[in-house]
């Protein structure tokens, strides 16, 4: 069974007396462990499907099973906890609160799982936050605030902040996109050195360059998704 | 998120944007002060009324002639038709009541007092030698009126401060004549600068037997008789004494009426206490005030950090997270600006105690508890609104707020 498997999706909004359909009849299967990426042009309907896939957002329509559980019919609470266990976000413009320190940042989503589980302790929880921005190779940095570190550092601390509740999945949407090509180059490095840890990698992106490190690449085109042949 | 956490980033919250902070909890400060210091006020005129009447002698008792069925705090109207207290009512109650210390049968009534220097129109008081220990008056020249002078009725007088000062200015007093009415009365005393005691001002009043008070208004009939108690535990014992031996010599009649300071005081604080009441109503005014005040840059908070609670709800916090870290937020505003609160109306009541210590206006303590609940409470209500506005807010919209 695969980890993510969304059947017959469709998204539409209502703007003004207009309504779109950003998503039309989507049917995609994602496995655990692979590496996969999202492109289209902007307009396309990849953002929507990514909240959909993210459980930021409900379909219309349509069946979204994560992990084998129907998400569409889940409540707010469940889908809070089921983000905060299964999924970890990575954003184009890092989302990180930008008034506490690397560490803290990290440590968040970890104080939110608290409410499911009682041994997360204070000392726990901060154990496993340094060794996710170890992992990212940012432990030097942790009390620094944002707007003390680069671009790439930043978006290493949303990664780690990702990781930090080993989530089944990484989502990342447009995550080299406000970053220049070599500090790019290294993020989509430690995509892939998670990806080869077992993390299923999820990239939502309008490069190709981006697009051709993914094993699998799914294309979004006026809210249908296509599957693009590698050779 | 425990709540500990939350508390925490309230606070880390709160001192990112301080000035905001403070001014919001400037309202919260005002409004609890007004509280405690209007409640402070009202106890404290409270404290001082029963320290003034304490002050006129702590065991009177107050015998009026006449009675209505109705209560009343000070007694029947004056000139009651019925009912007569006379000069031999007293006598009785000297000699057959053990637990009166003093008894006096008094006089009142206007009149003119003059010398050659000036004329003065006063209150003139008929009073025997007991009177002095019932009212707690002090003597300042020369002496009370004595046994022997409320026995005969001799013209004497006892001046009051002021009255002394119209009538010789700085010279001396005793032992001239003065005329009462036109009646001459020699000077034995002066009382001591004592002002106002409950609406009798002593130092303009002039003293005389009542002997010779009754004979000056041509009368037999008494104004009253003051009584002191010898214990203030004894103060019930006394009256139930005092009136039985009084009904016994008026056919059994009880034609009379009996008021003690004690049932005084209490008509007195129900009043104050109903002031003291008003004064913290119209200070909640200020509070509610305060709280508008705490929701509304509580609602200005949410818009400015949409973004943040869209990060929030997207690593996993529920709603219920994001409605308890905002309430909490108010909460910590709210409570922060009343003990705040509550310590600065310490220190103006402090201090003013320490500048003037005759009015006592300090906080009583019961006000502390209900002060601080008042602040958490209010933002506790103020902050509920808002903070359920930031938990309903879509979280994908939230990520994309600039």
């Amino acid at each position: 069974m695969a980890l993510i498997d969304l059947k017959q999706i469709s998204k539409s909004f209502k703007m003004g007396d207009e309504i779109i359909h950003a998503l039309d009849s989507v049917n995609a299967q994602i496995n655990e462990g692979e590496f996969t990426a999202i492109i289209g042009t902007s307009g396309s309907g990849k953002s929507t499907l990514m909240s959909i896939i993210g459980l930021l957002d409900l379909p219309t329509t349509g069946q979204y099973f994560l992990d084998n559980i129907n998400t569409t019919s889940m409540s707010d609470d469940e889908l809070s906890h089921y983000r905060n266990q299964k999924i970890g976000f990575v954003f184009q413009s890092f989302n990180l609160m930008p008034k506490a320190s690397a560490l803290k940042n990290v440590e968040m989503p970890m104080l939110y799982a608290a409410a499911y589980s009682t041994n997360l302790t204070d000392k726990t929880v901060r154990e496993m936050a340094i060794s996710a921005l170890e992992q990212v190779g940012l432990s030097s940095r942790m009390h620094h605030q944002p707007n003390e570190l680069s671009g790439g550092q930043r978006q290493r601390v949303a990664i780690a902040r990702a990781l930090v509740n080993k989530p089944k999945i990484l989502l990342a949407d447009e995550p080299t996109g406000a970053l220049d090509t070599k500090t790019s180059e290294e993020i989509l490095n430690l995509f892939e050195d998670l990806n080869k840890q077992g993390v299923t990698v999820i990239l939502v992106t309008h490069e190709p360059n981006v697009a051709k490190r993914c094993r699998r690449v799914l294309v979004m085109s006026d809210g249908r998704l296509t599957e693009e042949k590698k050779s | 998120m425990n709540i500990k956490m939350i508390l925490l980033q309230s606070f880390e919250a709160l001192v990112e944007n301080k000035l905001r902070s403070i001014l919001t909890m400037l309202g919260m400060i005002i409004g609890v002060s007004a509280v405690i210091l209007l409640v402070s006020v009202g106890t404290g005129a409270k404290r001082y009324i029963t320290s003034e009447f304490e002050s006129l002698g702590t065991n009177i008792i107050i015998v009026q002639p006449g009675k209505t069925d109705k209560k009343s705090t000070m007694g029947p109207p004056v000139t009651s038709s019925k009912g007569k207290l006379t000069l031999t009512d007293v006598d009785a109650l000297m000699k057959t009541s053990p637990s009166l210390s003093a008894v006096s049968g008094i006089m009142f009534g206007a009149g003119t007092v003059k010398n050659e220097e000036a004329s003065q129109n006063i209150n003139i008081f008929g009073s025997n030698e007991q009177f002095i220990k019932i009212f707690n008056m002090t003597i300042g020249e020369g002496n009370y009126i004595s046994k022997e002078e409320e026995e005969a009725g001799r013209r004497v007088v006892v001046l009051g401060y002021e009255v002394k000062k119209g009538l010789f200015g700085t010279d001396y007093a005793l032992g001239k004549l003065v005329k009462i009415n036109d009646s001459e009365h020699r000077v034995i005393g002066v009382i001591k600068e004592t002002g106002n005691k409950l609406g009798f001002n002593v130092d303009e009043m002039v003293f005389i037997p009542t002997k010779s008070a009754l004979r000056l208004f041509n009368t037999d009939k008494l104004f009253g008789i003051r009584a002191a108690a010898r214990s203030r535990g004894g103060i019930n014992d006394a009256v139930k004494e005092l009136t039985l031996i009084l009904k016994e010599r008026h056919n059994n009649e009880e034609d009379f009426t009996v008021v003690t300071q004690v049932t005084m005081l209490e008509s007195m604080n129900t009043i104050l206490n109903m002031l003291t009441y008003a004064l913290a109503a119209i200070a909640l005014i200020s509070m509610l005030v305060g709280g508008i005040g705490i929701m509304n840059i509580m609602l200005v908070s949410v818009t400015e950090r949409t973004r943040e609670i869209g990060i929030r709800r997207a690593v996993g916090a529920r709603r219920s997270d994001i409605l308890r870290q905002f309430i909490t937020e108010a909460v910590v505003i709210s409570i922060t600006g009343g003990i705040v609160g509550i310590l600065v109306s310490m220190a103006i009541t402090h201090t003013l105690y320490f500048f003037f210590p005759g009015f006592d206006a300090r906080p009583p303590f019961w006000i502390l508890p209900p002060a601080f609940l008042l602040s958490f409470f209010t933002g506790l209500i103020f902050g509920v609104w808002p903070a359920r506005k930031a938990s309903h807010i879509q979280t994908i919209d939230a990520l994309r707020y600039e």
